[in-house]
């Protein structure tokens, strides 16, 4: 179990804790209103000021002596913020997980509230100038995209029932996609997405800068060498580079450092050979999110 | 153009791009771009931007550390609005 499911799990997964989804929160936080404020000015979030630094460059801020540090763990410090939010304009308490289809499936079952909707992803949008729909939000989240249009998409449904949810993450998880599910803001989930590597702003501060903005799954990935065929279908599924052939035996392996267990690599294997296993059942792993 | 190696810069001219011409009308520059560098986004520095203004879009080069100096974009830019040095 990661820290925020031992802090806000209720003896489970975080993600699967149903408070988070509730109205009761909504209400509580004022989120109808800061969210709509939020994603009125979405696209400038990314790229404003945070604590007098601006993102531009990052990379080689972060390079800068004692002030990198400083830097990134500003960053981190907002991005798991547990406080109530207050400031639309920032990404305070936007922490994400991987998960898993199962999970998702779980989720879009028994936790997520209605209305369900499906939106454009704007990650993808602001860093390739296209617009997919692969967003899945929930509750409160669902009435602010019906005031704004821009995130609508133009050619599909896009209020969902539960079942067609399930269809749509279905699809994208076996494109490809990997799936996360958002703080937006702590302590309300309403968003999962099916994110893909280098467009997705919450998984590149981690895999490119090292800033701690989503933790990894409850899974890692274990292959079967038995049965695994080595035809790589997988190593190419693996956005997250773990997967090594292995020249000698014509097998792979899987860096299970590296793994962020989502699951995707599955998918393509035609022997089944990897299966997810719980990250907490691998010594080695223990703590590693 | 001699790269030194160090530190890569990108600079786009808006007086090409931006300022005159809406800039999600093309993003060939984000297409073309392997590490996603360019980030398509409203203007910084107002507090509320409005969407519906097309001169509030601009293309910014958010994370140059990441560029591999391929230099893609040169070539796709219409109208040779970005130049990369180091």
């Amino acid at each position: 179990m990661c820290d925020i499911c031992m802090k806000h799990g209720a003896g489970g997964k975080w993600y699967l804790n149903a408070r988070h989804y509730s109205e009761e929160i909504a209400a509580k936080y004022n989120l109808r209103e800061f969210l709509l404020e939020q994603y009125k000015n979405f696209e400038q979030i990314p790229v404003r000021k945070v604590a007098g630094v601006s993102p531009a460059g990052l990379g080689y801020k972060l390079r800068i002596p004692i002030i990198g540090r400083l830097i990134k763990r500003t960053a981190e410090r907002l991005l798991s913020s547990n406080r109530a939010p207050k400031n639309p304009f920032r990404p305070e308490g936007h922490i994400g997980q991987v998960v898993p289809l199962e999970d998702a499936i779980a989720i879009l079952e028994h936790c997520a509230a209605e209305p369900i909707i499906q939106k454009n992803c704007m990650c993808r949008y602001m860093s390739r100038g296209e617009k997919e729909a692969c967003c899945i939000n929930f509750g409160v989240m669902s009435e602010i995209i019906d005031r704004l249009p821009r995130f609508i998409p133009e050619k599909e449904k896009y209020h969902l029932s539960r079942q067609e949810a399930i269809d749509r993450f279905k699809e994208h998880n076996r494109k490809g996609y990997i799936g996360t599910i958002w703080f937006g803001p702590f302590p309300y989930i309403n968003n999962l997405c099916s994110c893909a590597t280098p467009e997705c702003a919450g998984i590149r501060p981690r895999l490119d800068f090292g800033i701690h903005s989503i933790y990894k799954a409850e899974y890692v990935a274990v292959v079967d060498s038995v049965r695994c065929r080595g035809c790589l279908e997988c190593v190419a599924s693996c956005q997250f580079g773990a997967i090594q052939l292995l020249p000698r035996d014509g097998g792979v392996r899987i860096d299970a450092e590296r793994c962020f267990g989502c699951g995707v690599c599955r998918h393509v294997c035609a022997s089944q050979a990897i299966a997810l296993a719980p990250r907490d059942e691998i010594p080695a792993l223990q703590g590693c999110y | 153009m001699g790269f030194k190696g160090g530190r890569t810069k990108i600079r786009i001219d808006y007086s090409l791009c931006g300022d005159t011409v809406d800039p999600r009308s093309c993003c060939r520059c984000l297409r073309v771009c392997a590490p996603a560098v360019f980030q398509l986004h409203q203007s910084f520095g107002v507090r509320q931007a409005n969407a519906f203004d097309p001169q509030s879009w601009r293309i910014t080069p958010l994370w140059p550390s990441l560029c591999t100096r391929c230099l893609k974009c040169v070539e796709a830019c219409p109208k040779g609005a970005i130049r990369v040095s180091g």
